[in-house]
């Protein structure tokens, strides 16, 4: 007779593979990163550029991005569009505070094909007045809508708060949109993106021809200039409220500024991170959604810059609940605090995140990924190593050791948007 | 070509199996043949409420996340009109893990009132997080109603009111339960790095001892044919003014279903696609335009969507917007058109089939069509579709007496 009130014996995974991709020089700087084992007919190129937020005045970065496809003198948007998805390809672009990437996934033939419509398209971009025009009209239609939420709304006040003085902190209003010059986005464009390339990389089984031919393509736009990125970022500590009329949900963010991968709390820090409240069974989550229902969800994370990293702890709860999930919170920062973790509690955390980097290193894809998320660091895959070490080291005294280091409420930029 | 085998229980659970030699992961998918569609019109957000009562603690487990958690592995869920999906992927090395967990539920729930009465606060908070506190977040509530009369697509997955959530009581869960959450109700599928034999032997050990119920009957009511254009403005405090014309069109078994598909591509999927490239680039008149299906089982949707650029009246746009669907209906699309959208779509099938999951979960739903196989089959359907049937397709669907239209008015825009 089967018995089922006892699990089947769980086994440990005893050891992950990692496989870094092959590396080629673009120039001295810039380096082109392949992932060559894929198994299917895939492709995905991504171009990294030196054109982030911090590098231009408001706004700016960020439409120069989203003209990147708007025309030449020989060809409108619609026809470079049209190319491309001629070529079965979807071409995505995006900017965050420190740098911009454009992504094509296509099958892995129709990369160059893509590639040179694209290179073609960037090359030659003019930024025709009516493209001008229709972007900052749809930016500034997103704008107003995003304004009406209050997630939008805490998650920008709250990066104004968390990076206070530094350029960071710096968001956009809607009298950004008047004020953008064609000009001034011709001389971002030129200075961050034709001179701006700070990597590529490619993930798809191509020949070395065609690595080859790729780097010939994008080659000129190679940066020669490294970005100082800041250092010293401070938050501004203490709470505020937004109010949002008619919310029938309060959206909350706590956090403060923190490091990044090359601390040597990192590691430790994100097992606390995921007790705390970066896994269903998180300490938040069994108390704010599934012991009271005060919410759909509630997370927290580490977030990584260049040079500082950042905590944060974000949800939205229901309007009369606002002020009990901000006791809760408190009063599950004070127990990780005051109380060391058990240890069912810390090997399920343990097992989970085992689970988790086996997950994040599955396919060639994700494997790139993890890669590329610890490159800028100057770290190497080993890094994954000393994440596991710490898994098997990790004690509860540990992770009591760092809440009280870190997680002290008094430290904590507080908004809330209801 | 994606390989499966199959096998079914005495108790009727249908089992398949995909191999993958190349992960080190395991996933179990288990689609139950239940959704909103299911519910009572009384009653309604039954279905997704349910689907956050199974994470609850089943009859022998008081709690689901955690020993899956300790299997390193992880676990969600999703409803939808038609269907209700679970899935867990973790380690291959502990997949009894997931199918002791699995099995359990199946077998029968905790039904615990903590759990019940947590989890109606959970899915109000979800109501409010998605459908009220966003703006244009009601629309689906609204056009659902305006499409359909009769059919139960006529409620979103979420419920048509926040009290029936409140309402629901546990002989309710009960009753639900005992309905839909059978063996023969259900399809399982496992895949990984596994041997057939292996599978047969495990999946019999933990589901061969739940008892066998008869699979509910479906008798849904039919939404009679559309006979006239449908239209209702509501008024929002939002930014701009925004669009839905919702077109119906087939059931999911239906080679219509394919060439509506490819007509809403054509319409809008890309910035290439003639609404985006004509009421936006050329007239101005958007400034977002996109076209989709909802790939519903029963007769579906498709809608074409937007918001109006500022000044911009509803009128001229409707308009603009009637006068390009007519061109569809009186021109086939040419061969390299039909080509564009044919590569995109390709291109899009060989990312969705390289994640494990997503194999997973497309096999059940192919298999819940009626043969998972038509996941390798669905590409020759397809290819098979001519100009001349995007035409008809669009002569059939793109109507006035067809269409459901919501126009959702800015409150300072509104006269």
């Amino acid at each position: 007779m089967l018995n089922r009130t006892i699990s089947p014996e769980v086994k440990q995974i005893d050891k992950i593979d990692f496989i870094k991709p092959q590396i080629f020089d673009i120039s001295k700087d810039v380096k082109l990163f392949f992932m060559k084992e894929v198994p299917n007919e895939t492709a995905r190129l991504d171009l990294y550029f030196d054109a982030g937020t911090v590098n231009g005045d408001a706004g700016i970065a960020s439409f120069v991005n989203g003209m990147l496809l708007s025309g030449t003198d020989e060809k409108t948007s619609t026809q470079i569009n049209n190319e491309i998805d001629e070529l079965g390809g979807f071409f995505e672009s995006g900017v965050s505070n420190e740098n911009a990437v454009i992504t094509m996934y296509s099958l892995r033939d129709k990369v160059l094909p893509i590639l040179k419509v694209m290179t073609n398209a960037i090359q030659n971009l003019v930024f025709h007045q009516h493209e001008v025009e229709e972007l900052v009209n749809d930016r500034r239609q997103k704008f107003k809508t995003s304004m009406e939420k209050v997630s939008f709304i805490a998650q920008r006040a709250f990066q104004q708060r968390l990076f206070s003085e530094s350029i960071y902190g710096r968001v956009t209003n809607e009298s950004d949109f008047d004020s953008i010059s064609t000009d001034s986005l011709k001389s971002f464009f030129k200075k961050n993106y034709l001179n701006g390339l700070t990597k590529v990389v490619v993930v798809g089984d191509l020949t070395q021809d065609e690595i080859d031919e790729i780097i010939d393509l994008i080659g000129s736009w190679a940066s020669n200039t490294t970005t100082e990125f800041e250092k010293n970022i401070k938050n501004l500590k203490g709470y505020a409220h937004l109010v949002k009329d008619g919310a029938v949900q309060t959206a909350i963010r706590v956090g403060r500024m923190l490091f990044n991968k090359t601390h040597e709390d990192y590691n430790d820090f994100l097992i606390l991170n995921t007790i705390f409240g970066d896994y269903f069974g998180s300490r938040l989550m069994s108390n704010i959604r599934e012991d009271k229902g005060y919410t759909y969800g509630i997370g927290t994370m580490v977030a990584e810059l260049h040079n500082v990293g950042y905590f944060i702890i974000a949800t939205e709860v229901g309007k009369d609940v606002k002020d009990a999930t901000l006791t809760e919170i408190q009063n599950e920062i004070t127990r990780l605090q005051t109380e060391l973790v058990g240890d069912d509690e810390l090997n399920l955390v343990k097992n989970y995140l085992m689970g988790q980097l086996l997950k994040s290193a599955d396919g060639p894809y994700s494997m790139t990924d993890l890669y590329m998320s610890v490159e800028p660091y100057g770290l190497d895959l080993d890094f994954y190593n000393t994440s596991i070490d710490s898994l098997n080291n990790i004690t509860p005294e540990r992770i009591q050791e760092l809440a009280v280091k870190y997680l002290n409420w008094n430290d904590m930029t507080v908004v809330s948007a209801g | 070509m994606i390989h499966f085998e199959r096998f079914k229980l005495d108790n009727g659970l249908t089992v398949l199996f995909h191999k993958d030699v190349t992960t080190p992961l395991a996933v179990v998918n288990t689609l139950y043949d239940v959704g909103a569609r299911d519910e009572s019109e009384e009653k309604t957000g039954f279905a997704h409420l349910f689907e956050h009562l199974m994470f609850g603690g089943s009859v022998n487990i008081p709690d689901f996340d955690a020993p899956l958690q300790m299997a390193g592995g992880e676990s969600n869920a999703f409803t939808s009109n038609d269907i209700t999906n679970y899935y867990n992927v973790l380690p291959a090395k502990n997949l009894e893990t997931a199918l002791w967990l699995e099995s359990d539920r199946m077998l029968s729930l905790g039904f615990t009132p903590k759990s019940l009465e947590v989890q109606r606060n959970v899915v109000i908070e979800e109501f409010k997080q998605r459908y009220l506190n966003q703006p244009y977040g009601d629309v689906w509530l609204k056009l659902r109603p305006l499409a359909y009369h009769v059919h139960p697509y006529k409620w979103a997955t979420i419920g048509k009111v926040i009290k029936h959530i409140e309402d629901a009581k546990m002989e309710d869960v009960k009753a639900f339960f005992h309905k839909h959450y059978n063996p023969a109700n259900a399809i399982l599928c496992i895949a990984g790095n596994f041997e057939f034999e292996h599978i047969k032997t495990i999946v019999t050990k933990w589901y061969g001892d739940i008892p066998g119920r008869i699979k509910p009957a479906r008798i849904l009511p039919a939404e009679p044919e559309q006979e006239e254009l449908r239209e209702e403005i509501i008024e929002r405090n939002v930014p701009t003014d925004a669009f839905y014309y919702a077109f119906k069109m087939s059931e999911r078994r239906n080679e219509m279903y394919y060439m509506a598909d490819v007509l809403s591509d054509a319409l809008g999927r890309d910035k290439s696609s003639r609404l985006y490239v004509s009421l936006k680039k050329e007239q101005k008149l958007a400034s977002e335009i996109g076209a989709y299906i909802t790939g519903s089982l029963d007769n579906g949707l498709m809608v074409i969507s937007g918001k109006l650029n500022d000044g911009v009246s509803f009128d001229t746009f409707d308009k603009a917007l009637w006068k390009e669907l007519k061109k569809l209906k009186e021109h086939p699309i040419s061969d390299k058109e039909l080509a564009r959208l044919m590569i995109k779509m390709h291109t899009s099938k060989e990312f969705q089939d390289q994640g494990l999951l997503n194999r997973a979960m497309n096999l059940c739903q192919f298999e819940l069509l009626g043969d998972a196989n038509g996941i390798n089959e669905e590409h020759e359907i397809y290819k098979a579709i001519k100009p001349i049937h995007i035409q008809e397709t669009a002569i059939h669907i793109l109507k006035p007496t067809n269409c459901s239209i919501l126009k959702v008015k800015a409150t300072q825009n509104a006269e």
